[in-house]
């Protein structure tokens, strides 16, 4: 009786201590009428726009300099209210402490309807007055471009639009800034040019790279806008994940880590003008045509992992392949869906595997500790990127795991996660299997993020004694036991009308 | 010292536990290797519900699980035959959904995270293994050699006939039904052997278990009737009788009138009413044999005389007056066909189009029951030899079974069990007899010939048996011979005819390896994917059920045929011009029609070929507007090439199926593969329909119906502007206002 007493106790403490590591993310809320103080100014500022894949990546390098006369801490950056909520894996760092990590964030609640909301970068200490700090800001904006023609035939090329303002927002006051916007492509039909913003060309067109600016922008308020939109061609899918469910469950008695992922997938790319016709997909497929469908999705697996299976509501997609790596290789699922997914089409789908759980699982010197280190998405890997507008990874832990932490692995570069404190995270039980106390599962959701989360690893620590991992065999045993003293004891009975 | 042991086991009361835990072995065994070997599909393909009916009880346990059982008895589906609708809940038989949903809870509850799929999927195997124990019961009240049992349990486990409508997928009735159907004769025999009203009321309660699973419960209702009215007319009449019957049928037909589609039917059809004479008749004879107790032999007489014309002439009258009345329905068309095999293609020809209510061919037979074919009458010989009131029962059943066995494919289900009872009992003679070591004692034979000096020829007893040891192996070897063989033929059939899902084809690459051709879930998830959740597709009936269970999208008609008006309604669509079909597709608030279309591949169950069903149903309702003979050419053909009528090439069907086609092929090359005929040069056009999708071996072709147009046009002068002005059709009808930037 102790071990269950032992571990019941081991649940509770463990959800009592989750406070300290489990978080849910909390907006700040800020009064109706505010402004950041301007306490900061941005001496010099490139914004890098990437637009090779279905979303919009961005990387800000800004030099900003104090100009209160109190050392400064919290920097303001604004997004408009209808982008904020897409904008996905947001990081601030110091350009020249890249490895010291990134800075705490917080996000706030929006200040107004149609209003600014603002992400609240922390640095780690004040920035004393006239001092200066490099700071790199990265993320990316989910959904923001349309196709334009938004239906298109079905060998047409398919185009994009993208439209931001030439300045780039900021709560602060701007000394000089330019933005380079790089293309998939040369092929880029239109595109704004600027007169008024500065002398000689605007935009500077270098091969797929278009810089607008420099502009002198210190008698420019912030918040002014100056529209710019591009158009370029991206015959490729939109890939679009709505939703995605990861399980990853860990059978320490098993030696297993199984995995599955559950994709709702769309193509946000131009809709077909007139109905798909299958004779032109047959031919345009055997010239491997360029294409904005999806014809196929390819998603590495790491090495070992065996038993792949590509399933969806109605049973098993046979034109799927796998091959598996050798060695320290990784294995490569070639995924074909039922039908190539044009724009507006959705498709949705599962896939799972096994990996041998040692790859992924430590104990502890001499505790009854473990930690798990895992990939916190994998997904497909394909030239136009994939695109996440909300992430469920569940982490199934044996029964009787306790004492659960989890933390992300930071990098120099990004990891296309947003900050901990961002990713909701909270513990539950899960009943499989015969469980009588049901396994420590650690959920984690995290919004708007792309594939360059792929490389992200999650790392859990849990509590996990030999006693928790004999509660099933015991569990099993009592219960055969009960049934044999039961079926005995009903086979005894005497429950004849006859006489004695 | 070995021999010591063995007699330790197999004498006395050691002996007999040794025996008894053996045939439980045996039986488990059996048990293993009858759900075993209906895993072909499952190991081949993977776990998916198989077929046209299977997928509508799939949906249904699906709902069930997941609204509860009450919603799941009041359920009333928009989804299917729209718009009338279909009141589900009580126009099913909810055993089998039940019996499922019952399972996945139990293993819910025991936290087992199970599928309901796989419960579905496994169902008819894991039924058939008991079905092979009952059987086993049944027959070991036949005979008393334990043999016979065991022979039965093994030859039911594996046997063709059974394993056609239960392999791993095949989510249908019969799954639970020929279990229930075995166990409730079982319980039958019990009761009437013993007399007792605790296996009459057990005959009932699994009665009425059967009557919620299957319509072909009335086989049983028929059956005991025709059983206990032979046993009266063989004057076999018994208090045993008397209780085992009056108890199954009160309790059974309160018990089957608890099922909503049952309900006042037992008391009201005809099919039913010869349970309800039999239960009279045994009442008059009860008192009759009461009565004469009492009266002397020529006063009995005259009352039996009088009675009996009194019953008879009452009962008929009221029988024929409550017919007409209508009190009493008529007999089913599906009843009347059991006894003309022309009528239904005459009468109901929707009855008719379904394969598996065509005549057995012979080579069926061989094909189902192999070597137990000849057996069986054996067996059914074999029974008249030791007639008991049991025996009775094996000998109608064989009677009547073999009749329906030949009348239509599907009852070949029914005739099964008893070709194994009897076969079983056939063959465990055989065994007995030719198996049996030990010789005659020299005692025994003096002793037989002491006799046969004092005593009457007739009254002699002589010894008889096989003694020769060559005889002995020859007969037992090669009816070993047979079981093996019997053995691999049920292995083979399994395989090669019985294990295919014919939602997903199979074929062989020219290397060996298996590709599988998926379009119909291809098509089918599409259509879930993207359309509207509530779009109306329009298809023929045959794929209603996996409309409904795939792609979740509402269907005009479906495999449950309740409404000839409406399929005559689609047939129509189907075999009109389009002019005449638009309204109808418009009427029926139709947003996607779907057809079949094999001719790429070669895949002949295409809707091509059902075609003349569907003008022929079509042609029921509306003989005027639609004709049989316009698609045959002068000549009586059934031509889709040149030759083709014009009715034939204007039909909605034969545009559908051919749009587009001839571009696949160089031009003038396009041939059908299915017909083997080369097709006209140019496509049929379509003006009220667009091609919306076609799956990839253009099995599934999938057709958008047109909104009307927008300058009120009609559809055909729409198209002929848009092609005079060689300009290519603007996409006005969906979608946002787009802004041209160029």
């Amino acid at each position: 009786m102790r071990f269950i007493t032992a571990t019941v106790l081991g649940l509770v403490t463990s959800s009592l201590a989750a406070a300290t590591n489990l978080t849910t993310p909390s907006r700040l809320a800020l009064p109706a009428d505010f402004k950041p103080p301007q306490v900061f100014k941005n001496t010099n500022l490139v914004r890098n726009t990437n637009l090779e894949k279905g979303y919009v990546r961005e990387t800000i390098n800004v030099v900003v300099e104090n100009v209160d006369k109190q050392p400064q801490s919290d920097y303001y950056i604004p997004f408009p209210d209808e982008v904020f909520e897409r904008v996905g894996g947001f990081e601030v760092r110091d350009k020249k402490a890249a490895d010291k990590g990134r800075f705490v964030v917080d996000t706030t609640e929006a200040v107004s309807v149609g209003g600014q909301q603002y992400f609240i970068a922390h640095f780690p200490e004040p920035l004393a007055p006239k001092s200066q700090i490099t700071l790199g800001i990265s993320y990316a904006v989910l959904n923001s471009l349309s196709p334009r023609p938004a239906f298109i035939q079905q060998n047409d090329k398919q185009y994009l639009t993208y439209t931001f303002s030439a300045y780039t927002p900021s709560a602060y006051q701007t000394i000089t800034q330019k933005t380079k916007v790089k293309f998939p492509s040369t092929n880029v039909p239109e595109y704004t040019t600027t007169s008024d913003l500065k002398s000689g060309a605007d935009p500077e067109r270098k091969g797929a790279t278009y810089t607008y600016g420099p502009y002198d922008t210190a008698k420019v308020s912030p918040g002014t806008e100056y529209p710019i939109t591009v158009r370029y061609e991206f015959t490729n899918p939109v890939v679009t994940v709505n939703l995605l469910e990861r399980d990853l469950e860990v059978s320490h008695w098993g030696g297993n880590l199984a995995t599955e992922d559950r994709y709702w997938l769309r193509n946000n790319g131009s809709e077909l003008s007139s109905q798909f016709s299958r004779v032109d997909w047959t031919f345009s497929s055997y010239q491997r045509a360029p294409t904005s469908a999806v014809r196929e999705i390819t998603y590495p697996l790491k090495p070992g992992s065996v038993d792949p299976y590509f399933i969806d509501d109605i049973g098993n997609v046979s034109t799927s392949r796998y091959r598996p790596g050798n060695g320290k290789s990784n294995g490569l699922l070639e995924l074909k869906p039922r039908y190539p997914i044009f724009g507006g089409w959705n498709y949705s789908f599962k896939v799972g595997w096994n990996n041998d759980l040692s790859a992924f699982l430590r104990q502890a010197a001499g505790q009854d500790s473990w930690v798990l280190k895992v990939p916190f998405i994998q997904g497909p890997k394909s030239d136009e990127g994939v695109q996440y507008e909300r992430v469920v990874v569940r982490v199934i832990l044996p029964e009787g795991a306790h004492n659960v932490r989890f933390q992300t692995v930071e990098g120099i570069a990004s990891n296309g996660l947003p900050g901990a404190n961002q990713i909701h995270a909270r513990l539950s039980s899960l009943k499989t299997y015969m469980d009588t106390l049901g396994r420590t599962t650690l959920t984690l959701e995290v919004d708007s993020i792309t594939d360059e989360a792929r490389d992200a690893q999650l790392i859990v620590t849990y509590d996990h004694s030999f006693m928790d991992a004999l509660r099933k065999p015991l569990t099993f045993f009592g219960g055969l036991l009960s049934v044999f003293v039961a079926v005995w004891f009903i086979g005894n009975i005497d429950v004849s009308i006859k006489k004695r | 010292m070995a021999e010591f042991s063995l007699d330790v086991l197999l004498k006395g009361n050691s002996g007999k536990n040794t025996r008894g835990l053996l045939r439980i072995i045996i039986l488990l065994t059996i048990a293993a290797a009858a759900v075993a070997s209906r895993l072909f599909s499952v190991i081949r393909f993977e776990s998916i519900i198989h077929e046209f009916d299977p997928w509508f009880n799939f949906r249904a346990t699906k709902y069930l699980v997941q609204n509860g059982f009450y919603s799941f008895w009041d359920w009333f589906d928009d989804r299917t035959w729209h718009p009338l609708g279909r009141v589900t809940g009580g126009t099913l038989y909810p055993g089998l959904m039940v019996t499922s949903g019952v399972i996945y809870h139990i293993l819910r509850f025991l936290t087992i995270p199970v599928d309901i799929r796989n419960v579905c999927v496994l169902l008819a195997p894991g039924f058939s293994g008991l079905t092979a124990l009952a059987m086993y019961l049944l027959t070991r009240e036949m005979s008393h050699s334990p043999s016979a049992g065991l022979l039965a349990a093994a030859f039911m486990g594996i046997t063709p006939g059974y394993i056609s409508r239960s392999v791993a997928g095949s989510y249908d009735n019969e799954a639970i039904a020929i279990f229930l159907l075995v166990f409730t004769f079982f319980l039958w025999i019990k009761a009437v052997k013993n007399g007792s009203i605790m296996w009459g009321a057990l005959t009932a309660l699994f009665y009425g278990y059967m009557v919620s699973a299957w319509g072909g419960y009335v086989f049983i209702t028929n059956l005991i009737p025709l059983h206990v009215f032979v046993l009266l007319c063989m004057g076999r009449y018994s208090s045993r009788l008397y209780i085992s019957y009056t108890t199954w049928y009160a309790l059974g037909t309160l018990g089957s009138m608890q099922i909503p589609f049952v309900g006042f039917l037992p008391i009201r059809n005809s099919d039913h009413m010869s349970a309800l004479g039999v239960f009279g008749l045994l009442q008059l004879v009860a008192f009759a044999e009461f009565v004469r107790a009492f009266l002397h032999g020529k006063q009995f007489q005259k009352l039996l005389t009088s009675m009996v014309l009194l019953t008879f002439g009452l009962g008929f009258t009221g029988l024929i007056i409550l017919s007409v009345s209508g009190v009493i329905a008529p007999w089913s068309g599906r009843f009347y066909s059991l006894w003309d095999t022309g009528y239904a293609k005459i009468h109901i020809p929707i009855i008719a189009s379904v394969s598996e209510h065509q005549p057995t061919a012979w080579p069926a037979f061989f094909f189902d029951l192999n070597f137990l074919i000849w057996l069986f009458p054996a067996g059914v010989f074999i029974c008249f030899q030791n007639l008991k009131d049991e025996h009775v029962f094996v000998i109608i059943y064989a009677v009547l079974a073999s009749y329906f066995a030949g009348v239509m494919v599907r009852l070949m289900l029914t005739l099964t069990p008893i070709v194994c009872v009897a076969a079983a009992l056939a063959a465990s003679t055989i065994l007995d007899s030719f198996l049996v070591m030990s010789k005659p004692t020299p005692e025994t034979q003096a002793k037989a010939n002491a006799d046969k000096s004092k005593a009457f020829s007739s009254t002699r007893n002589p010894v008889v048996g096989i003694y020769s040891y060559f005889s002995k192996a020859v007969v037992t070897g090669s009816l070993i011979i047979y079981l093996l063989m019997f053995v691999a033929h049920c292995t083979w059939v399994t395989s090669n005819a019985y294990s295919s899902p014919s939602v997903v084809l199979a074929s062989r690459l020219p290397d060996g390896s298996q590709h599988i051709i998926d379009d119909y879930r291809e098509a089918y998830y599409w259509l879930r994917q993207n359309t509207e959740d509530n779009a109306k597709i329009m298809s023929w009936w045959d794929y209603g059920y996996q409309i409904g269970g795939m792609a979740d999208r509402p269907t005009l008609v479906d495999n449950n045929t309740w409404n000839n008006t409406h399929i005559a309604t689609v047939g129509k669509a189907m075999s009109s011009r389009e002019e005449v079909s638009y309204p109808i597709l418009r009427q029926h608030d139709v947003d996607y029609v779907l057809v079949v279309f094999g001719g790429l591949l070669g895949y002949s169950g295409d809707d091509l070929n059902k075609f003349l069903w569907m003008v022929r149903i079509a042609e029921g309702i509306w003989p005027d507007e639609v004709k049989e003979r316009d698609f045959f050419t002068a000549r009586g053909e059934y031509r889709v090439d040149d030759g083709a009528t014009p009715t034939m090439k204007n039909s909605l069907m034969y545009k559908m199926s051919y749009y587009n086609y001839n571009s696949l092929f160089p031009a003038g090359q396009a041939v059908d593969r299915v017909r083997g005929v080369r097709l006209p040069a140019e496509s049929p056009t379509l003006n009220t329909l667009e091609e919306a999708f076609t799956s990839e071996n253009w099995i599934i072709r999938i057709f958008k119906v047109k909104d009307l147009d927008n300058f009120g046009r009609d559809h055909s002068n729409a198209v002929a502007f848009d092609k005079g002005l060689k300009r290519k059709r603007a996409t006005k009808k969906k979608g946002p206002r787009v802004l041209r930037t160029e």
